[in-house]
């Protein structure tokens, strides 16, 4: 008895009619709707892949409008203040362009070292691919083209002649 | 008939606010929203494939392939604009407008040297040391769209 008394004072208090006593139905309608959309919105940006390339905070990648996927190679990162390979830092940006020599030396060295690894693991089973002399670089869009070509340069010499630039899709 | 009455009686029972249950719907939407929000990739990465000529390759992939007419067009960027060269084609060279580089008349420049050699893939791309990275890969956007997809890069 009580609990009809609340619904009835409710009911003055509101004015919300109700079709029968006791079922009480919510209007979902717009709620719907706006789930349908969000849905449609997120079924379409929904990727099963997954992410293979991580980039830092820091490194402002340029936008493209290129859609081909990323792969899973080694990567440069050029920050505004280092080169980083595999996320261990090479040398100093500074370094590189306080000389006139094109050719990275430490850079150099560390990807002589790399490419030995990656032809040795080549070498111990016919499932893992070897050296195929793919890099991707993912470079600050900030930086020059001195620099990059220098970097560019270097990985030629040791033998990484298809360079993935790692950009941002537009859009 | 027997649908229309069945019909009629099912409207008459439910009156004028028929009203559709919701509730397994919603049920759906409470647990494919949160999965797919958190598997969401906002950022999409993608990849410019850039080659360069390879040391030990060159000569064999020269003898496999019989000499095509190469059409040598050469994009220069410079920190003032952009300089196209093509065979027998003597463009303006575009200078910055504003500060901004003039992107819609390299496109034209572009197109009509793609018009006059349809055949023609390959352009070299040659920018100033002090020009940006961000520069460059708009650069080789653009050209890629103006049907060009075979971009090198030439210091």
């Amino acid at each position: 008895m009580k609990i009809e008394n609340e619904a009835t004072s409710f009911k003055v208090a509101t004015g919300f009619k109700r079709s029968k006593r006791g079922s009480f139905t919510l209007r979902l309608t717009s709620m719907i709707d706006m789930f349908t959309i969000l849905l449609v919105f997120l079924l379409k940006s929904y990727s099963a892949e997954g992410q293979i390339v991580t980039v830092s905070k820091d490194l402002r990648l340029p936008e493209s409008t290129s859609e081909l996927a990323p792969k899973v190679t080694s990567v440069i990162s050029v920050t505004s203040e280092w080169v980083l390979l595999d996320g261990r830092p090479v040398e100093k940006i500074e370094n590189i362009l306080s000389t006139n020599n094109l050719l990275i030396e430490k850079l150099h060295d560390s990807l002589v070292r790399l490419r030995a690894i990656t032809e040795g693991i080549g070498g111990i089973s016919d499932q893992m691919k070897g050296f195929q002399g793919q890099i991707s670089i993912q470079g600050d869009k900030e930086i020059t083209f001195d620099l990059l070509k220098r970097i560019m340069l270097t990985c030629g010499q040791v033998g990484y002649n298809n360079m993935l630039l790692t950009v941002m899709q537009k859009g | 008939m027997n649908l229309k009455q069945s019909m009629g009686r099912r409207l008459k029972g439910h009156g004028d606010d028929a009203e559709l249950n919701l509730t397994a719907v919603m049920n759906i939407f409470l647990i494919l929203i949160p999965f797919l929000l958190l598997t969401a990739v906002f950022v999409r990465i993608s990849v410019l494939e850039l080659a360069l000529p390879s040391l030990d390759r060159k000569p064999s992939a020269a003898k496999a392939q019989p000499p095509k007419s190469v059409v040598l067009n050469v994009l220069r960027i410079r920190e003032t604009g952009f300089e196209l060269k093509s065979p027998e084609t003597n463009f303006s060279p575009l200078p910055k407008k504003n500060n901004t580089f003039d992107w819609e008349r390299l496109v034209e420049q572009l197109k009509t040297v793609k018009k006059k050699y349809p055949d023609s893939q390959d352009i070299i791309i040659a920018p100033e040391g002090s020009i940006k990275y961000d520069t460059i890969v708009s650069v080789m956007d653009r050209c890629r769209e103006s049907g060009f997809p075979n971009i090198s890069i030439s210091g």
